[in-house]
């Protein structure tokens, strides 16, 4: 009985150690934010995404291991842009963390230095930055995902002092690292400028923009809304006579829709994901993600059919 | 405790709550309508559509909760209507068909709005852990007064649902109290939904009732028994769900399989106590 006790003791012990000696615990909405974070953290953090890769992030069902993941947080990072407006806030009451509150230091809204796509002309400012809106999709722009690398080393600094000479360390090589990749990716496109794709969601916009691809046909007839008969054969007589080649299509997304509309246009469907783990070779590493897309995206256009 | 900060409100709500549905649970199981509150979510769910449509927002607008209260009152009127003996149609089938169309309605409304499939995904799949404390007290107050009005009126209610034919000789206006049953208890599966989901509410109107039904002919027993099956399997459920952190179980589902096992173990209780009927 006393050796039982002292068991549960010294497991104990080790648990409360090992809890103590991750400096931060840091929660990110989706799983691109995550990877960044741990990139940036290292071993001083530890990192759970409440939203899976091949989740839709406009509705990630809410699990007991979410509230309590967030009750325990110290920083949470959310795109901030409206995506996870369906279900963060509710979790966020749920979990009672003053620590990570809307406005709190621990509370990272991705989206806060980031120019955004797509921003309604009519924006109503009486309602604060709750109604933001603009086109959420922005980490698929890698230069975008460098302002967001510096922006998380900065909030993790200002919450852990001490362990912000690493942090800086870290997010610079990050940073490094993914402007060789950035010119690697620039390159491989160049020949492809121009070239328009179609997609799903207007996901693929900031991407487009960033390598100089058109992304402007979509088989949702308005963001969020299934394809509808009439609207398929708008897209498909555009792809006609547009000569597109590629349908990009998500794990969440409807690949049935995407295969039909590829099958009678004679495109190809290009199965690319915008959150790390959504391809496989790609969990928790944003730039083995965007390596997967890209080269996932060349083979669509060079396909032969 | 985290079951007394964290999870305090959504305990409360299945602790609260499921009083009232287990009691229109005995009248659904004995009308043998065992899909009409599918039918009415689904209906009231059509009028937050229309409101949608009509351009105005849930949860900021009160368009939205007025007409999804419209909705469930015509509702609550079509069923009372639709009561009636014809010797080959039940009146399930015509729930049936009222829930689906009702449902292909919504969609063709919704069908050139961009918050639609939220709005819709936000009234039939509730959330219990999501509740929040002024959710838990509105609910409480509402059905608080539903069944107080039942407290008061039983002998009527009880009396269309289980005694029709006396009603009928005793000259008891059938469609008018049909009219008040469906009204009252569309408001309480509406508000319900909203905070726990359809598959839960239909746990909590059938599993009761019918774990009562299988060990008594007696209402006031079937009702004690629907409760304290409807408290073992919420209760449990939702421990189950938020204490084994390794399994991370979905709370909904997990109660919904809590209600099966609660009501595996009746089916059991009522074989053996018949069995020791048969020897002696």
């Amino acid at each position: 009985m006393k050796s039982t006790i002292r068991i549960l003791a010294a497991a104990f012990t080790l648990c409360a150690a090992s809890r103590a000696s991750a400096a931060l615990h840091v929660v990110a909405t989706t799983p691109e934010y995550g990877a960044i974070a741990s990139v940036i953290g290292g071993d001083k953090v530890v990192v759970t995404n409440l939203a899976k890769a091949t989740e839709d992030p406009h509705f990630v069902d809410a699990k007991p291991s979410h509230i309590v993941t967030l009750n325990r947080a110290d920083v949470l990072i959310e795109g901030g842009a409206d995506l996870e407006a369906g279900w963060l806030p509710p979790l966020l009451d749920g979990a009672r963390n003053p620590k990570i509150a809307v406005g709190a230091p621990g509370h990272i809204r991705a989206n806060e230095q980031i120019q955004l796509m797509d921003v309604p002309a009519t924006l109503d400012r009486s309602q604060g930055d709750v109604h933001a809106a603009g086109n959420p999709h922005f980490m698929m722009d890698p230069v975008n995902a460098k302002i967001v690398a510096a922006h998380i080393a900065k909030v993790f600094c200002s919450l852990d002092a001490a362990s912000c000479p690493a942090y800086t360390a870290n997010v610079q090589a990050f940073t490094a690292k993914l402007d060789g990749k950035i010119s690697d990716w620039t390159a491989a496109l160049a020949p492809f400028k121009g070239t328009p794709i179609v997609t799903y969601h207007p996901t693929w916009k900031y991407f487009a923009a960033r390598f100089g691809l058109v992304s402007d046909l979509y088989l949702e007839p308005k963001p969020g809304i299934p394809p509808s008969p009439p609207h398929l054969a708008d897209v498909m007589k555009k792809m006609n006579d547009e000569k597109i080649r590629v349908v990009l299509v998500e794990p969440f997304q409807s690949r049935k829709t995407a295969e039909a509309v590829a099958d009678r246009t004679g495109a190809a469907v290009v199965d690319v994901c915008q959150f790390p783990g959504g391809l496989p070779g790609t969990a928790n590493d944003y730039i083995a993600l965007m390596d997967a897309d890209v080269k996932a995206i060349i083979a669509g256009f060079t396909a032969k059919k | 405790m985290e079951i007394f900060t964290l999870w305090l409100w959504p305990l409360l709500a299945l602790i609260l709550l499921p009083g009232l549905l287990v009691y229109f649970g005995l009248h659904v199981v004995e009308r043998g309508i065992i899909f009409v509150d599918l039918a009415l979510a689904q209906i009231a769910a059509l009028g937050i559509c229309v409101a949608i449509a009509l351009g105005a927002h849930p949860g900021h607008d009160a368009l939205p909760y007025v007409l999804s209260v419209v909705f469930t009152l015509l509702g609550a009127a079509l069923f009372a209507w639709t009561r009636f003996d014809h010797p080959r149609v039940p009146q399930e089938a015509i729930i049936g068909i009222i829930y689906v169309v009702a449902a292909a309605a919504a969609t063709l409304v919704l069908s050139h709005s961009a918050e639609g499939d939220e709005a819709l995904k936000n009234l039939l799949v509730g959330n219990v852990l999501l509740v929040t404390k002024a959710e838990v007290l509105r609910t409480f107050a509402l059905f608080a007064v539903i069944g107080a009005v039942h407290v008061l009126l039983r002998r009527k209610f009880l009396m269309v649902t289980f005694h029709e034919e006396q009603a009928k000789l005793k000259g008891v206006a059938l469609r008018l109290w049909d009219f008040i049953f469906y009204a009252t208890f569309g408001l309480t599966v509406v508000s319900f939904v909203q905070i726990v989901g359809v598959y839960l509410v239909f746990s909590y109107l059938i599993v009761p009732a019918v774990c009562g039904a299988l060990l008594s002919a007696n209402i006031r027993t079937r009702l004690i028994i629907g409760w304290i099956v409807a408290f073992i399997a919420g209760v449990s459920g939702l421990l189950l769900s938020v204490k084994l952190e390794t399994l991370d179980l979905p709370t909904g589902p997990t109660i919904v399989c809590c209600f099966g096992v609660m009501l595996i173990v009746t089916a059991l209780a009522m074989l053996a106590r018949n069995g020791r009927g048969a020897t002696t």
